[in-house]
């Protein structure tokens, strides 16, 4: 018997969230992956660049969380269990590097929720962006996510 | 500092990047990822709960194998060159597998002084199944005066 999802999720908007970025969360996040890319690790290298400081790897936004909006309160709001939860798709626009020290607003919302039969029995599709702009509410990365629901 | 390896002059359609071999996948990467990332879904830590929700047993964050497939890209092309990435998460990464990333320039386009390359971009497993398909945008460098 397939689980119900939420649908009156879609058009929620989340409450906005500042996070500021610290040095060492992007060293951390680079070398978690492997990446040991000197712009993303080296001050000196950072200070030298055309950005004057190092910057965060292309997917570095997906660390951008907060209580009230992560995905633990969108599978609330879905009245699903994180067993159940697979990341379906992602997607970074990124218009220009993240940069640490600096202070970004984080809004997420709701656009679509879809179901379809996948090879493993029915599942839903739950659509979210996330823009951050900085402190001159200028769009600084734009993030969508998929999350899949298997009912 | 010069910080593009690559120009967009010497991009051509067609073009692959040079492929990204990471692994094999040991469970401490996982767990250090969730603490980098704050992802502490215990179905990428925990093998009994990943095998009661169904999955088999542990497998990778989606997001780690994204990371290695930006990394890819801008171990070609230099930190900061990527504008846009998107890909789906085709299969499911698990631990000893190995990932190799990998890419193929579909478009070159340049506007305003914007040199923009389209690839379309991949990882697969040690057996040659895609785990992650996508697409990227990245603004390269010109040697050409404007």
């Amino acid at each position: 018997m397939p689980i119900q999802v939420n649908r009156d999720v879609v058009g929620k908007v989340y409450p906005p969230f500042a996070v500021t970025i610290e040095r060492g969360k992007i060293k951390e996040f680079a070398r978690a992956i492997g990446d040991l890319n000197p712009f993303y690790l080296d001050d000196s290298v950072g200070r030298a660049s055309p950005w004057t400081d190092i910057i965060a790897p292309p997917t570095f936004a997906i660390t951008f969380r907060s209580e009230a909006t992560d995905s633990g309160a969108m599978l609330r709001d879905l009245g699903v269990d994180i067993s159940r939860v697979l990341h379906g798709e992602q997607e970074f626009e990124i218009h220009r590097p993240l940069v640490p020290g600096q202070t970004y607003l984080c809004r997420t919302r709701v656009v679509d929720l879809y179901e379809k039969a996948g090879r493993s029995g029915p599942m839903a599709f739950v659509v979210r962006e996330t823009a951050i702009t900085d402190s001159t509410n200028e769009i600084v990365v734009t993030l969508r996510h998929i999350t899949v629901v298997r009912l | 500092m010069k910080y593009g390896k690559v120009s967009f002059e010497d991009v051509s359609v067609g073009d692959e990047i040079p492929p990204l071999g990471k692994g094999p996948i040991q469970q401490i990467q996982l767990t250090r990822y969730a603490g980098a990332s704050g992802d502490f879904n215990p179905i990428h830590q925990d093998d009994e709960f990943a095998r009661a929700a169904g999955m088999g047993g542990v497998f990778a964050h989606g997001m780690l194998s994204m990371g290695f497939v930006a990394q890819a890209l801008t171990d070609w092309a230099g930190a900061g060159t990527v504008r846009k990435l998107g890909v789906r998460f085709a299969g499911l990464v698990r631990l000893k597998d190995t990932v190799t990333c990998r890419g193929r320039v579909l478009v070159k386009s340049s506007k305003d002084d914007v040199h923009l390359v389209e690839l379309e971009v991949w990882a697969e497993n040690q057996r040659g199944e895609k785990v992650v398909t996508g697409k990227a945008t990245l603004a390269l460098p010109s040697r050409l005066p404007t």
